[in-house]
């Protein structure tokens, strides 16, 4: 137990947590950097860093939480991601925070022993634990093309939702079905949040479903959900109203997590403005880190926060490494965000919404705050879209001379 | 013989698997290996544009999305006639040595490592002789007393989280002994210590290398820079410094700290040199380019071994594989080479759909010349050890050499076995982190001559290709085939299919079937040799 106290800005912080980040060639600077990054993300002020750091290490010196992690059609890859964890790291998360008696990829027990440690930890904690639902739930076959320990995974995933006191949905496949559900959907994917809402016996005891869309998941945001919850405190004054709470926005996503576009922050928006764009991998454009607009990223049209958080410890994000974003926390990613390559068109009312996806009233006013903020506040580049938008098909060396031309109007140059 | 025992879910591994097996006086003496998920990712693919598909393929695994990345590029440069320049081959082969050492740091303590060594007893490890056996077994050292500490207060805690249950019905605290017998009782608590600190280091290390693909590919996992033509990544000079010191970090933890500590473990289990060999064939398409990329000049090279016929290397043909589906859940044609396959899933499900006497699996059953065949790192290390003509073959047989002889054990062929296996991943590990280090150098030197180009570009045109490469757990194959400029049909062969195949139409067992077949199994109801037989293929 965490009986010594440090003082953080006057707040007592469990000393256990500091030694073992310490173990770990992690300073208590860089923790609080960490716990910063939260702050910043959560849209909170930084005078909330050491409230921040005061929760983490509370919850890692006193009992584990309860929490149960359950794979569906899963590629095992948000499982993976918050393996990549660091401040805490994965064996902090499971061995001082929270208890995951069932997570199938890491926990020690197999076989029915590994069914019964899930089984018997849910009958216990009834009502109160967390689960952790990753992967597609697949209903092809009444839910038999999934079957685990011969059982049909809908079943499971009823089972252990009916007695948990909230639900995360981590991942675009547990959130939506992911690529799976992508056209034609042969497995007949679908998401927790739609599943239990058609499935289970009382609709209106569903536990809230926290959505944290992305393929994959960030580890970051998962903490950020957990420090949320911590902040708060109380379970039971979150699950009164759990959509104030926890500022979840109408796809049941954290506000905080999913409110702005991965173009709003992007560190190449700069070269985005001066028309400054990448026409081809592997030249000179690429090295100088110009926009990847021209190549099809899907950053203005795709609410994620990679830009700011980052990914594996700070180590890059997709653009900064020179891949084009291609939209994994969209809604139906993949079939509405491909050809992934093919420069950003149809800006319009469906672009977002697309067979089953938000559905056109909601995308409305998604799509209204791409064009506002993302692309309307920049003549050159918007006309650039409108100008591709009719006509898809330009090559090239076409759409350079367009972006050359429309660029020397404005007094600049387009050396790409 | 109805079977008595049964391994459902399999944890520890990528995706969903059951295992059943019939014993008889101690020994399985059948087997059946059960895939119980399908997600239709050839049905999805069909239709899109063909460089979307290394985007949407890597999806498959969220362990191996590096090497699925790679496949499905080349088999768009394979159908197009694209050779990717130098400096794209360059970036993509650290980028896939990235993947592949975290993956077998990942699957050696994180996955693997509770099949050896019993956590609980590392509480009864005496400190002072934890670092004194340490400094004896040539391994690292950490805070072996903090680490027995962080155990015990999880043990008094009373809640032992990802531990639960872990024991096979056995209560750890009650009946120490009876735990003990399963792993085996002679290994010291002190090596049991070790194990469990470097475990709980492995996570960090599996992550350091994650950063490595994050650095080149923006995340782990799924990195996004290794499109079809080259690469994305531009790798300016402070970034080609940075991959050189976080790759001699990982070389330097694989080589101090992962290779003695198998070391150390493996006298422990030498009795699974005896057993877990399986069919006795092996395949591997290669993996790591060299300047003129073909396939058998590959830093770990294409081959094919019967060794029924002798321990010898025949250059594979890919127009030799076949997949059959009569034990599985496809209605497709069986019997198709890839470049020409279906995948049609079965429309509806009975009681009695599951029945190992006729279909019981979404695997479907790969063959080589009509031959079952194991992928994995075992088969390369053997195909490399047995190519003399190869580049690699001295390095792999010094390597391999090196580690038989610290072991004691003349015959190599011992080490088509369970233990064979294990250490096969291992070594292969630490030959891939030795060649990162030389990658690093060849990319700067490239820059400076100016031979490290990054991308050829290509213009799509209606023509099929096949990806042959290697993802860390085993042979893997893309096959597209393009039609109107887009994806007419997309066929993906995985190291799992080929490993965990369920029979074929002869009715012959896949690899970890027959690898389960022979195996001691002291007490069917806590089948942990099983376990072990099945999570050293890492699946």
């Amino acid at each position: 137990m965490a009986e010594i106290h440090k003082e953080v800005y006057g707040m007592a912080v469990a000393t256990d947590l500091y030694e073992r980040l310490a173990a770990h060639g992690i300073t208590r600077r860089d923790f609080l950097k960490f716990c910063g990054t939260l702050a910043a993300v959560m849209g909170l002020s930084q005078t909330a860093v050491p409230q921040i750091a005061a929760a983490v290490g509370e919850a890692a010196g006193s009992g584990l939480y309860p929490a149960l992690w359950i794979n569906g059609a899963a590629c095992t890859g948000c499982t993976e991601s918050i393996a990549q964890a660091t401040q805490p790291n994965v064996a902090d998360i499971v061995l001082d925070i929270l208890s995951l008696p069932q997570m199938e990829t890491v926990m020690m027990a197999s076989g029915e022993y590994a069914e019964k440690a899930g089984e018997e930890y849910a009958a216990a904690n009834k009502g109160k634990y967390i689960l952790i639902c990753e992967g597609a739930v697949t209903e092809m076959l009444d839910g038999n093309v999934l079957r685990i320990a011969e059982k049909p995974y809908v079943e499971i995933l009823q089972h252990y939702a009916e007695g948990a006191a909230a639900i995360v949905a981590v991942g675009s496949c547990a959130v939506d079905g992911g690529w799976v559900r992508a056209y034609p959907n042969p497995a007949k994917a679908t998401g927790v949040k739609a599943y239990l809402d058609a499935n289970i016996s009382n609709p209106k005891k569903r536990p809230p479903v926290v959505n944290l869309p992305g393929c994959p998941v960030n580890p970051l945001e998962i903490i950020a959900v957990v420090v949320n919850v911590l902040l708060t405190g109380d379970l039971t004054k979150i699950l009164k109203d759990p959509v104030k709470e926890l500022n979840l926005d109408r796809q049941n996503r954290p506000k905080y997590l999913y409110g702005s576009t991965i173009h709003d922050n992007c560190e190449r928006r700069g070269h985005f403005e001066n028309g400054e764009f990448v026409y081809q991998f592997g030249g000179q454009a690429e090295a100088d880190n110009y926009c990847l607009y021209a190549m099809g990223c899907k950053g203005p049209q795709t609410y994620r926060h990679c830009s700011k958080l980052r990914w594996n410890n700070n180590m890059s994000w997709c653009v900064a490494s020179g891949g084009p974003c291609i939209g994994c926390g969209n809604f139906n990613w993949v079939d509405n965000n491909t050809p992934f390559r093919q420069r950003m068109r149809r800006i319009g009312a469906g672009v977002i919404g697309g067979p089953g996806g938000l559905g056109i009233a909601k995308a409305g006013a998604i799509v209204g705050g791409v064009v506002v903020v993302g692309i309307g506040a920049h003549a050159l580049a918007s006309k650039a879209t409108h100008r591709i938008g009719k006509n898809s098909t330009l090559k090239n060396e076409e759409m350079k001379t367009y972006d050359a031309r429309k660029l020397k109007k404005k007094g600049g140059s387009a050396d790409a | 013989m109805p079977s008595n025992v049964v391994i459902d879910p399999v944890t520890r591994i990528e995706g969903h698997l059951r295992i059943e097996a019939a014993a008889e006086n101690g020994v399985i003496k059948d087997a059946w290996v059960s895939s119980t998920n399908y997600r239709g990712m050839e049905t999805v693919l069909q239709g899109r544009a063909p460089e979307d598909a290394y985007y949407i393929t890597m999806r498959i695994c969220g362990v191996c999305p590096t090497s699925h990345g790679h496949a499905s590029s080349k088999s768009v440069e394979d159908a197009l006639k694209v050779t990717v320049p130098n400096g794209a081959r360059l970036i993509r082969n650290l980028l896939e040595a990235a993947e592949f050492i975290h993956s077998h740091i990942l699957w050696f303590y994180t996955l693997a490592a509770l099949d050896y060594v019993n956590p609980a007893k590392a509480l009864e490890a005496d400190v002072a002789n934890t670092y004194a056996l340490a400094e004896q077994a040539g391994t690292s050292t950490a805070d072996f007393a903090a680490v027995k500490a962080r155990l015990l207060k999880l043990v008094e805690g009373g809640d032992l989280s990802i531990f639960t249950n872990g024991w096979w019905g056995i209560n750890p605290l009650t009946d120490p002994k009876k735990a003990d017998e399963l792993y085996n009782p002679k290994m010291p608590a002190e090596l049991h210590l070790i194990a469990v600190a470097h475990y709980l280091e492995a996570i960090e290390m599996q992550a350091e290398a994650a950063q490595i693909i994050a650095l080149i590919g923006g995340k782990f996992p799924h990195p996004m820079t290794s499109v079809a033509g080259g690469t994305a990544f531009s790798p300016n000079d402070d970034r080609v410094a940075e991959l050189l010191y976080r790759f001699t970090k990982l070389n330097d933890w694989v080589t101090k700290t992962m290779i003695p500590d198998t070391l150390a473990i493996a006298p422990f289990y030498v009795g699974a040199l005896e057993y877990g060999g399986g069919c006795g064939n092996f395949l591997a398409w290669g993996v790591f380019d060299r300047k003129n990329q073909t396939l058998d000049s590959r830093y770990l090279p294409a081959g094919f071994i019967e060794t029924a016929q002798g321990l010898t290397v025949s250059k594979p043909d890919v127009g030799k594989v076949k997949e059959y589906v009569e034990h599985t859940w496809y209605t497709s044609p069986s019997g198709l080479n890839p470049q020409k396959g279906e995948t049609k899933a079965m429309q509806s499900w009975s009681d009695s759909s599951y029945n190992v006497e006729d279909k019981y699996s979404w695997c479907k059953a790969p063959r080589y010349d009509e031959k079952a065949a194991e992928v994995g790192p075992l088969a390369r290390m053997l195909v490399a050890y047995l190519s003399p003509d190869n580049e690699s073959n001295k390095v792999v047989a010094d390597t391999v050499n090196g580690a038989l002889k610290k072991l004691g054990i003349t015959d190599p062929t011992k080490l088509v076995s369970l233990l064979g296996r294990v250490a096969a991943r291992n070594l292969e590990c630490a030959v891939i982190s030795g060649w990162t280090i030389e990658w690093c150098a060849e990319l700067a030197a490239a820059k400076k001559e100016g031979t490290a180009a990054l991308f050829e570009p290509y213009t799509v045109k209606d023509k099929s290709g096949a990806g042959l490469w290697e993802a860390p757990r085993g042979a893997l194959g893309h096959f597209i085939n393009i039609k109107g400029g887009r994806i007419d049909s997309y066929q993906v062969v995985t190291p799992s299919t080929w490993d965990l195949s369920p029979r074929d139409k002869a009715g012959v067992p896949g690899p970890m079937e027959a690898a389960l077949i022979g195996t001691p199994v002291a007490d069917v109801t806590r089948p942990i040799e099983a376990a072990r037989i099945v999570r050293s293929f890492d699946p």
